[in-house]
């Protein structure tokens, strides 16, 4: 919980593309992390490349453990009013709207965020333009400038800011960092000098004191961190977002550790060179949107048939089709679980913050391996995106297990698809001596010749060698928090939605409501005794979920046949705590929601 | 095409809200904008000096919640500097490149500190007290136990220069011909009330000038008077209290007849069809006197505001200039005064 003396404000970035918004987020975010704050950081942007879309990042800055991003900001930075004044009422009471007091062009009536501003907010006006143009000749430093306010504002370490700028423009000129540390001096000035009205408190930060330094990452970052000391040596990839960041920085980190990277014309080819190279014993993956997994169908069902070790990341989007390209949902669940043609159970993975898509991508091809399956690391792009400040040390707690090993006698008794006790087989790679196998995607014997009789058995072998998945040790493909026993309600989670869902169990908790939670990162296998000890200690049970047909309810109520109770959102956005939390209000009985127009999807089923 | 009409108000003080309120009790449905520099929701600028007593966090001194502007239906405009009116084209024009278009226009400004002329050059030095940060910036800088030097003594620095002496602080009053502004007291009661300061632990400097103002570091306070004769006054801040001069610049164009302030008839109305003023900003005209006269005080400039109000909203009705203007001692040595009923 957060007490009254810690940090914990959030600071939103509103901007127009072009104007620096995103980057001026990144400065604040590592600024906050290097003085010692745990951060969560979110960034908003147009799916157009270029032009005027907005614009926004939102940092979370806390002396305590956070799990999301708060629904409203403490602070609101204006770079583009148009673009800002819809989130002017995202600003807390006595919180901050700071914009530029001195505009050159004329704006229409109510054109300013200053007519937008509540009369519970604290308005605080800086020339921020003419301060950048008279810092650096120029006004393309007014998403510094802002910066130096900030900090001149809430009194944070000019030291930290100055480090990071140079870091950031350290492949730049000297003048670009020399330029960008003026405009943020400048602005730090003016924030001295302004006599602060707001309530917001922010006090030396003071990170998890066993003694490593704290790390920014995003959720694709991790997952690359995570396969690159899994030892990852095949990456074969098609750029979409949210995932191409992870394609990108193993195009720059594969190579040097002799690792082989393609980016390939499509996703069909990106799937089927991954399976190739998994069958020839290479640690292989490929990631990909909801669209591009939707195209790869097909060769997963490959994968699953012929027994062949891959991962595939998928970083959900708004669908179906193009959909959304850069706004965030959980609605790639049943094409995950299910996609593809036949019985083609497969492992699926879904992390719930970033330390999780260290932890996942790391086990991945482990597990990969172990159950000989394709295994899919299913995300979205909240978490993707999103930094938070992970202490490697924390993180850590995966080790790259040593690889199978892969030393069969050969002979004309090996079966490749061999029945066995627990349904897993022994695997031989192609070139072993006396171990040559066929390697097909039609129904196929022990030897793996192609026999449709073997169907009933195959099928029973690929679904029962995964179920001893759901205890991988150190996973936690399932976890209980809050408190234990028999609560009133229970929510139940995965994915990014899980932050929210924490922040709001704890928040009810204070509220006096008796509240678990539990989150599920192995959606495939499902978990089902530790979900069904949990449905059996709570009288009623929540889940929350980014999609607007409750994919994830729908799986665990199929699974169970237990009632729950659907929050299903497809809006684009993350999950928002006070909805969560008016949901468990009403189902504790403490306080009846009002009724909102959510139709079925809010339903109890 | 709509037929609400749209009421500007310049000003967020006492003559301001209670315009707004009047206004909107008057009228359920009009539009109303509310235009200051100011970075605060309407608070009681007559109760600053208790910050010396403890009250350091702006929301204490206000009368009403901020919550109250949204359910008034009030646009709030803070920190928004009004460089120009039109009154031809009815429009404002804010310092931010935005104009705000009205129909009817309250200035409600108030006014700014006057200050003799021989000290204008010296005022980036010397400490105001027309608002919270100002009077924060005051308790930051005089240290528990200094002393304040006045130059003036208006009722508003005489209130706060009673709570310091209350509180601990020494104060030295340089008298000035504008020492009890707003009132107009003859010789014999100058004498007598400045006694009672004097009684009251102030130490009061009579029949000289303050000609210049200096400081010892730079990046610190004034702390130092010279007077006419060469003599050094030397406290830990200075500040003038020389009375108001109304804030009219920004109605140059506006096509309203102006002296020291705007000009108005006993309805509150200018010279130009569309704008009314209120409050400190606002020379009335008294038939009696035949001229033109401010009426200062908490009390008058609200009722001002609220009377131009239901004028602009059709009524005809005429501010009472027969007030009560009243300072005086009592047999204890305190000081009451109607500038400071509030």
């Amino acid at each position: 919980m957060i007490k009254s003396n810690d940090t914990d404000i959030q600071i939103a970035i509103c901007g127009s593309a072009g104007d620096g918004t995103i980057a001026s987020g990144d400065i604040m975010k590592r600024a906050a992390a290097a003085m010692g704050f745990n951060v969560i950081a979110f960034d908003v942007y147009p799916p157009e490349i270029r032009g005027f879309g907005k614009c926004i990042s939102r940092i979370r800055i806390s002396s305590k453990q956070t799990y999301s991003l708060k629904q409203e900001s403490d602070v609101l930075v204006s770079l583009n009013d148009s673009h800002a004044i819809p989130h002017a009422a995202e600003v807390r009471d006595f919180g901050v709207v700071i914009y530029d007091d001195n505009l050159v062009a004329r704006v229409a009536e109510g054109g300013h965020i200053s007519a937008h501003i509540d009369a519970a907010q604290i308005p605080y006006g800086f020339s921020i333009r003419q301060i950048s143009e008279q810092a650096t000749n120029s006004s393309r430093s007014r998403n510094v400038v802002i910066l130096g306010c900030l900090a001149g504002l809430f009194d944070l370490s000019a030291e930290n800011f100055h480090d990071i700028i140079a870091k950031k423009f350290a492949t730049k000129a000297q003048s670009v960092i020399d330029d960008n540390t003026k405009a943020f001096d400048a602005g730090l000035k003016a924030g001295r000098t302004v006599f602060r009205l707001d309530d917001i408190k922010v006090r030396a930060g003071k990170i998890k004191s066993n003694g490593a330094e704290a790390v920014m990452m995003t959720g694709n970052g991790a997952v690359v961190r995570g396969f690159l000391e899994s030892e990852i040596e095949s990456y074969f990839g098609y750029p979409i977002t949210p995932a191409t960041s992870i394609m990108e920085r193993l195009a720059v980190e594969m190579p040097p550790r002799g690792g082989k990277f393609l980016q390939t014309e499509d996703e069909i080819s990106a799937i089927a060179a991954t399976i190739g190279a998994a069958y020839t014993g290479s640690r292989a993956a490929t990631a990909t949107s909801g669209p591009g997994l939707a195209l790869m169908a097909e060769m997963i069902g490959l994968g699953v048939m012929a027994e062949v070790p891959s991962v595939v990341v998928v970083s959900q989007r708004g669908g179906p089709s193009t959909g959304l390209p850069t706004k965030t949902e959980q609605s790639d669940l049943n094409l995950a679980v299910f996609g593809g043609s036949g019985d083609a159970q497969r492992i699926v993975l879904a992390p719930t913050n970033v330390e999780g898509c260290y932890r996942c991508a790391g086990m991945a091809f482990d597990i990969a391996e172990i159950y000989q399956t394709p295994v899919i690391l299913l995300i979205d792009l909240y978490l993707s995106n999103r930094y938070e400040t992970v202490v490697p040390a924390d993180a850590g707690t995966y080790t790259p297990k040593p690889r199978p090993q892969i030393n069969l006698e050969g002979g004309e008794n090996y079966k490749r698809f061999e029945m066995t006790k627990n349904h897993i087989s022994p695997r031989a790679l192609p070139g072993q001596p006396g171990l040559m196998y066929t390697a097909t995607g039609l129904e196929h014997n022990e030897q793996g010749r192609p026999n449709d009789d073997a169907h009933m058995d195959m099928s029973i072998k690929r679904h029962e060698k995964l179920k001893g998945a759901v205890h991988y040790p150190g996973l936690n493909v399932s976890k209980r928090f809050g408190d234990k026993g028999k609560v009133d309600v229970g929510i139940l989670g995965w994915g990014s939605t899980f932050g929210e869902i924490l922040e709001t169990m704890y928040q009810a908790q204070a509220e006096g409501i008796s509240c678990s939670a539990m989150k599920v990162v192995m959606l495939s296998p499902l978990p089902l005794q530790s979900i069904e000890d949990f449905f059996d200690d709570c009288r009623e049970v929540l889940i929350p979920e980014l999609n607007y047909e409750g994919q994830f309810a729908g799986l665990v109520c199929g699974a169970l046949g237990r009632p729950v109770t659907r929050l299903s959102r497809a809006t684009g956005s993350p999950m928002v705590v006070r909805e969560i939390l008016d949901e468990v209000r009403r189902l504790s009985g403490r306080e009846p929601a009002p009724v909102q127009a959510v139709g079925a999807m809010g339903a109890r089923s | 095409m709509t037929t609400t009409p749209h009421y500007v108000i310049i000003g967020s003080g006492s003559a301001g809200f209670g315009a707004a309120k009047t206004l909107r009790t008057g009228d359920a449905d009009c539009r109303i904008t509310m235009v200051t520099m100011d970075s605060l929701p309407f608070y009681n600028r007559y109760n600053l000096p208790q910050v010396f007593h403890g009250r350091h966090d702006w929301r204490d001194l206000m009368d009403v919640p901020p919550a109250q502007y949204a359910e008034l239906g009030i646009e709030l405009r803070r920190r928004s500097r009004v460089v120009d009116v039109d009154g031809a084209q009815r429009f404002v024009s804010l310092a931010h490149q935005e104009h705000v278009a009205y129909d009817r226009l309250l200035v409600c400004a108030g006014g700014r500190g006057y200050l003799p002329e021989n000290l204008t050059e010296y005022f980036g030095l010397m400490h105001g007290f027309g608002s919270f940060e100002a009077a924060m910036r005051l308790h930051k800088d005089l240290p528990k136990g200094g002393t304040a030097i006045m130059i003036g003594g208006d009722m508003t620095g005489i209130d706060l220069a009673m709570t310091l002496l209350e509180t601990g602080y020494n104060v030295t009053l340089i008298t000035t011909s504008q020492t009890f502004w707003p009132h107009r007291v003859t010789t014999q009661e100058r004498d007598r009330l400045l006694a009672a300061l004097e009684a009251a632990g102030m130490k009061v400097l009579k029949d000289t000038r303050a000609v210049g103002v200096s400081r010892e570091n730079s990046g610190k306070p004034a702390a130092c008077v010279t007077l006419e004769d060469g003599t050094e006054v030397r406290g830990d801040v200075v500040m003038p209290f020389c009375g108001l001069a109304s804030s009219v610049e920004f109605m140059l164009r506006a096509d309203v007849d102006i002296e020291r302030g705007l000009l108005v008839t006993p309805e509150l109305h200018t010279s130009n069809e569309t704008i009314w003023a209120a409050g400190d900003v606002c020379q009335i005209w008294h038939d009696q006197e035949k001229a033109y006269k401010f009426f200062h005080g908490w009390k008058n400039v609200r009722v001002m505001g609220e009377l131009a109000a239901r004028n602009m909203l059709g009524a005809n009705e005429i501010f009472d200039v027969n007030i009560e203007d009243r300072i005086d001692v009592d047999a204890d040595g305190k000081i009451s005064s109607t500038f400071w009923i509030h």
